[in-house]
């Protein structure tokens, strides 16, 4: 009984919007607006289960002092204070339910740590680039020109040098061989998340519901 | 000298001359020339064919960390906006600062036009959870899953949401995007509910929306850095607004023009390196091993 309700509302759940979708009546697209609006309820829920997941695995990483649990500390800190602030302006209503400590520590903290982690791909990909990209075999080669003419492509002077023909080939690339890739890519992953749902919604992929003690 | 040693050069060495060509442009900025390219001009084009009046949804669908390429995104295409009276409601469905990004930016570029009015030129809607499932019900009734706006007030007496019941009553989806919320924009969005979709992404993201580009399911892909100049430049070429508001240098701070010097000397940087390692490949012979 403990996984036969489980599934048998995943399978309803599943089942009813590709059926309403299908069958675009009143009475049927009711219930659906219902369950999407049940859905984004539920979404919200996974942000607690989410917290609670990532505390206790802090906790035990502190408790058992393992590699880097110092940073557990901070990781935890941040999340409290962040908390702290966040649910004091949701309950004051203060500017947009943002707290002045939450805005400043987030325009002062996160922010400026988020836009320095992701500045540091600069350094990263040219490091990355001189050691990886090898003229070794056709194919390493064509990967080669093709990066270099789209990185000219995005840049001035890559129409400085040619006389504005890189900007032209680097969005035919862009547009033909890329676009290409990127469909096949897409479409793959499409396939393998419909095939993934329907096992789900049929039951077949039970790993969602946890180790069996039946 | 050992050519073996150059083609292992110490990857501090790169990170040097890396931050030393990036530094340069930032403070002695170039002013290097750009010119639009048709992803970013659809979305131009398309703005300026509706009358005023017309309602896009701006979706502010990125944080902190995409904040430098996809701000000048948004600051352009809403002084676009507010200049032809288009009402713009504004939207978050990405967790992490998407609402944060969408109040600096609404309050910065809205203070710029005197005669606009909250509640009936724009609203800042908030975030709201659920990602797909929000898209999907903002289809029935936009009040419905946004009944307070970003500062609790009540929606259902806002005379823009009156009139913007769902995406029937929309002209664009614009989606500011990082990671793939921009892709459920032109699969739930364009696909069921036929309603134009254009994504600013950040550079690396931009490959994989051409792809929904190439098929229709967008109209517009602006990438990165790049993508944001052009839409400047296409702003300056066409108004005198613009080219007043980007002419101010403290505006031009936060431009995307003046981010492109940057980009561009780091990309003949790292061109730079790649030939220069292949040369020492070839004349070490082919090196193996590493």
């Amino acid at each position: 009984m403990r996984r036969t309700i489980p599934l048998v509302l995943t399978f309803m759940v599943g089942m009813y919007p590709i059926f309403a979708f299908f069958v675009p009546h009143a009475s049927i697209s009711g219930v659906n607006q219902w369950l999407d609006r049940a859905l984004m309820i539920v979404a919200a829920f996974a942000l607690p289960l989410g917290v609670v997941n990532l505390v206790g695995m802090n906790l035990s990483k502190i408790k058992q002092k393992r590699a880097g649990w110092p940073y557990a500390i901070v990781l935890l800190a941040g999340l409290v204070v962040m908390t702290y602030f966040g649910v004091i302006g949701v309950i004051t209503r203060q500017h947009a339910g943002f707290h002045p400590t939450f805005q400043m520590l987030f325009d002062n903290m996160v922010s400026p740590l988020q836009a320095t982690m992701f500045s540091l791909l600069a350094f990263y990909v040219a490091s990355a680039a001189y050691r990886a990209f090898r003229a070794r075999n056709v194919e390493a080669t064509i990967l080669l020109v093709a990066a270099i003419i789209v990185m000219l492509g995005r840049i001035p002077f890559g129409d400085m040098l040619t006389g504005g023909r890189m900007t032209p080939l680097s969005e035919w690339i862009m547009n033909r061989p890329n676009a290409a890739a990127q469909r096949g890519i897409i479409i793959g992953a499409a396939l393998g998340a419909a095939s993934m749902s329907i096992r789900v919604i049929l039951g077949i992929e039970r790993t969602y519901l946890g180790k069996s003690r039946d | 000298m050992n050519l073996k040693k150059l083609l292992y050069i110490d990857r501090r060495i790169i990170y040097l001359v890396v931050a030393i060509g990036a530094l340069i442009p930032i403070i002695r900025p170039i002013g290097l020339p750009v010119e639009p390219t048709d992803p970013v001009i659809g979305l131009f084009d398309k703005l300026e064919s509706l009358s005023p009046g017309d309602a896009v949804i701006i979706s502010y669908d990125y944080g902190p960390s995409s904040e430098p390429e996809l701000n000048p995104m948004s600051s352009a295409i809403l002084r676009h906006c507010f200049q032809r009276e288009i009402k713009v409601l504004i939207m978050a469905v990405f967790p992490l600062g998407g609402v944060n990004m969408a109040i600096r930016e609404v309050e910065r570029i809205a203070s710029e036009f005197e005669d606009l009015e909250y509640g009936v030129d724009y609203v800042n809607l908030g975030y709201k959870d659920g990602g797909q499932a929000a898209m999907k019900a903002l289809a029935v009734s936009i009040r419905d899953v946004f009944p307070a706006d970003v500062d609790g007030n009540d929606t259902s007496t806002m005379p823009i949401l009156m009139e913007v019941r769902n995406y029937d009553d929309v002209e664009v989806v614009i989606s500011l995007a990082t990671g793939i919320i921009g892709e459920w924009w032109a699969d739930l969005v364009n696909a069921q509910f036929g309603v134009p979709v254009a994504v600013g992404c950040t550079a690396v993201s931009a490959p994989k929306y051409y792809a929904f580009l190439r098929s229709g399911q967008m109209i517009a892909v602006l990438g990165g850095l790049k993508g944001a100049s052009e839409y400047e430049e296409l702003l300056k070429r066409n108004f005198d607004w613009a080219r007043e508001v980007y002419s101010d240098p403290a505006e031009m701070k936060l431009a995307a023009t003046t981010g492109m010097d940057v980009q561009a000397i780091v990309h003949v940087i790292i061109i730079v390196f790649i030939i220069f390692g292949n040369i020492m490949y070839f004349a070490t012979g082919k090196e193996k091993g590493r």
